[in-house]
């Protein structure tokens, strides 16, 4: 006696293969599977891959014919095709969730800042409390005697502003007012790096 | 040609467009999404199209019901969720926007 098939549940249907279509089947499905890491619901596109494939093959037996073969399974792969995930398409906001990580950058943040936002930057680089960064640079302000302003001129307008949030950034009287004017500063001193100085 | 690698990701982002348009005009199972696309640019396969609508169920701009075939297995039938419907409207609109800015460029 001699075993010539293996008994396949592919989603609703139930399939019989032989050795070479059932290892084909394993690797496309396997393919699949690992194609489909990080999409939230593979299961369910799995299991419509899986009926695809049954219809396909169901489609190519011929009259009588129980077993599935590499003569059927072969092009019934070939017109699923392998899996896609679904680009950029233009209705795809969550495309835009999955950019990579931007790299830390050291620079000011007009949204959420007291006076221009260098303390919020060098918090948000060093990862830091921004509390406990405003303190201290009060108290080296208080300490050096007032000379702590220069350093924090200096900041102002060396390091670049991070771009606002898009869609209505909530930037307080102040920092949009410094902002404005170490943009227009920079401008003049012709510092301006491109890119850097996002509106 | 060196245009079609510029026409390739188009043809990827104008497929969900597509996809919805399709399922709009009737309530559809894949393999007859597959036949309307077939011979056209958009040429697809179930592989690139189950994804696609698997990620538009998970945004709930479509839905499916199962229907009994006289032959096989029940089948999926897609159509749009008022949602779906909504973001169409918006696309065609966007859609027709932008074609007649292009068309009016460059005269």
């Amino acid at each position: 006696m001699q075993r010539i098939a293996t008994t396949v549940r592919l989603n609703r249907s139930v399939l019989q293969f032989d050795d070479a279509a059932h290892a084909r089947l394993e690797r496309y499905l396997a393919e699949s599977t690992s194609l489909l890491e990080g999409d939230p619901d593979p299961q369910e596109i799995l299991a419509d891959l899986e009926q695809a494939v049954a219809d396909q093959c169901i489609r190519r037996l011929g009259p009588g014919q129980i077993v599935v073969t590499l003569a059927e399974l072969a092009p019934a792969l070939e017109e699923i095709g392998s899996v896609q995930a679904p680009g950029d398409g233009v209705a795809a906001p969550s495309a835009t969730m999955s950019r990579e990580p931007s790299p830390r950058l050291l620079q000011q943040f007009s949204e959420g800042a007291v006076i221009s936002g260098v303390c919020l930057g060098l918090a948000r680089y060093f990862r830091l409390d921004v509390t406990l960064l405003r303190v201290i640079a009060v108290l080296m302000l208080l300490g050096t005697g007032g000379a702590m302003v220069l350093v924090y001129l200096a900041l102002m307008l060396l390091l670049p502003h991070a771009p606002l949030d898009p869609g209505g950034a909530r930037v307080r009287w102040l920092p949009a007012r410094c902002r404005a004017f170490m943009q227009y500063v920079r401008a003049k001193l012709g510092v301006d790096r491109p890119g850097k100085v996002a509106a | 040609m060196a245009a079609e690698s510029k026409l390739a990701p188009i043809r990827k982002g104008l497929l969900e467009f597509l996809v919805l348009k399709i399922v709009g005009a009737q309530s559809i199972y894949v393999p007859d999404i597959l036949r309307q696309l077939a011979g056209t640019e958009f040429a697809t396969q179930e592989g690139t199209l189950y994804p696609l609508l698997s990620k538009l169920r998970r945004e709930d701009l479509v839905q499916y019901e199962w229907q009994e075939s006289e032959a096989g297995p029940p089948r999926k039938y897609y159509r749009l969720t008022a949602t779906g419907r909504a973001q169409l409207a918006a696309l065609d609109d966007y859609w027709n926007l932008i074609n007649r800015t292009i068309a009016d460029f460059g005269h």
